[in-house]
């Protein structure tokens, strides 16, 4: 008989004590999340409060609210962000539109071989760089090219500008609404659809009462990217937006061009404060376990 | 695709590309695999804020997430003299790639259960042999998932890394924005963009391959 090595003492004291292995797999990603992550967070909300000196063009580290109330009372701030958050909400109902009957068709209608070439269908423009998809609208909404040529001739098409925009971010985060709905749709049981069928619940009667309660927070899960992703965008709009402006413009203007570090970051904490009120409102749904 | 990959440029660009992809799903490997143990194996006080915590990087804006590395590296980290490189790109992306891991790794872990770890351990494997011979084989197509969905957002990310990345740190979304405009490159452009289309089949049959049942892993 052996004397136990280190390794087994430490093997079987770490099994003795759960709370040192507890902090053994936690310390790491915490320290990461909170150095890395919510420590810039904090370093962004208390240089909102900072200000730019207008003739030097030096940083000025004395708390004010002067960015917040630029924001507040200038009418232009208002107006992108409300056209930033029709955006997002127009790109999410646009793809859950879309996404729900296809993720139906793809979990519950489809032959094995069928689903297996639509999930493959689905993940390969997200596997493809964003960029070159965005270029490729750029080209097919050209003046005169395929879209105009879809509506009838050059010019009669929606061009560039808002419209475009809300197409191209629908077409670029379908995926990401797709795959969440597809995977609770996937987890729902036939006999469900079956037993709702025996006791009389036609197609849309079953869709309403068992299908949709089920799959609510997969559709939630799926929006908080695509609302996300929307928000935050600045490159889409830059490509397709001809002049239009949402706040990850003006955050990527007042950080590039302006050099007013301070001001992007309170316009920066609009998208966050937007995103945190919906996850807390949407938190009880069960949906960020989704995602 | 000579000319394409051939140019300087866009041939540094795929390379840096790639290390800070390496780079990112390493790190997000491993803070992925370690909470997903946590989250799913203990009860804990905060253990919903935890997880929330790891999805907040990937549910708040990219845009948030870049300038606020920015800021930090700006006010904080250079007055102590270290300047924004590649470093900087690898750990923003890492802090977003957490979350794919993390999920695939949870997911699989709520599968499995504890049952055959329990067996391990009566039949007198410790907790290290248990690791090794039983757990991490079962979760290995779930990180394999996880690490290459990583890798595929760094490689595709182009917000967070216009913020964090330094001066003369370019990756291959970077160096096609920047010469997305401009007429003359727009054949390597195409070229890039072709090269890249056809290339993105290798990740989704590898998805494919490793994931029969889970149909190509989950976001």
């Amino acid at each position: 008989m052996t004397a136990p090595s280190t390794l087994d003492r430490l093997s079987s004291w770490l099994h003795r004590h759960s709370g040192v292995r507890l902090a053994g797999l936690l310390s790491a990603p915490l320290l990461w999340l909170f150095v890395a992550y919510l420590g810039s967070l904090a370093v962004l909300f208390v240089s909102a409060l900072w200000t730019v000196n207008s003739f030097t063009g030096d940083l000025v580290r004395e708390p004010t609210f002067a960015n917040f109330r630029t924001i507040l009372t200038e009418e232009v701030y208002r107006t992108v962000t409300l056209r930033s958050l029709g955006v997002a909400a127009a790109v999410t109902v646009i793809d859950v539109l879309i996404a729900l009957p296809m993720a139906f068709f793809m979990a519950k209608v489809a032959s094995p071989r069928g689903r297996r070439l639509l999930v493959i269908a689905i993940l390969t423009p997200l596997w493809a760089s964003y960029l070159v998809k965005a270029y490729a609208w750029r080209v097919m909404l050209a003046n005169g090219g395929p879209v105009d040529w879809l509506f009838g001739g050059a010019g009669n098409g929606p061009g560039y500008g808002l419209t475009a925009t809300v197409l191209v971010l629908s077409y670029l985060w379908l995926p990401y609404m797709i795959l969440p709905i597809y995977a609770g749709l996937e987890r729902l049981p036939d006999s469900l659809l079956e037993a709702s069928a025996d006791l009389g619940g036609r197609g849309g009667r079953t869709f309403r009462s068992v299908v949709l309660p089920m799959i609510v927070p997969s559709v939630i899960a799926g929006s908080i990217f695509t609302f996300s992703l929307s928000l935050g965008d600045y490159i889409t709009v830059q490509i397709v937006g001809g002049k239009t402006q949402l706040i990850g413009n003006l955050v990527y203007a007042n950080i590039g061009a302006a050099n007013n570090l301070p001001f992007s970051a309170a316009l920066a904490t609009i998208p966050v404060l937007i995103m945190v009120i919906y996850l807390v409102a949407v938190r009880r749904s069960g949906a960020l376990e989704e995602l | 695709m000579g000319a394409g990959l051939g140019q300087r440029g866009a041939r540094e660009a795929v390379w840096t590309s790639v290390k800070a992809g390496l780079g990112a799903t390493a790190v997000a490997l491993l803070l992925g695999t370690l909470v997903a143990f946590a989250v799913q194996r203990y009860r804990f006080f905060g253990r919903d804020a935890v997880s929330l915590l790891v999805v907040l990087p990937i549910a708040l804006p990219g845009i948030v997430t870049g300038i606020a590395m920015d800021t930090a590296f700006r006010s904080v980290i250079e007055p102590l003299g270290m300047g924004k490189g590649l470093l900087s790109v690898i750990v923003g992306h890492a802090t977003f790639c957490v979350v794919v891991v993390y999920n695939n790794v949870l997911a699989r872990l709520r599968r499995l259960g504890g049952n055959l770890e329990e067996a391990s351990a009566d039949l007198g494997a410790d907790t290290f042999q248990t690791f090794r011979n039983v757990t991490f084989p079962l979760l290995r197509s779930a990180l394999f998932a996880g690490g290459l969905l990583a890798f595929a957002l760094s490689f595709d990310e182009i917000i967070v890394t216009t913020f964090t990345a330094g001066p003369g740190v370019q990756t291959l979304p970077i160096w096609i924005f920047n010469n997305l405009f401009r007429p003359n490159q727009a054949p390597v452009i195409n070229v890039v963009a072709a090269v890249l289309i056809v290339l993105s089949i290798v990740p989704i049959y590898l998805a494919q391959r490793i994931s029969d049942t889970a149909a190509g892993g989950r976001l």
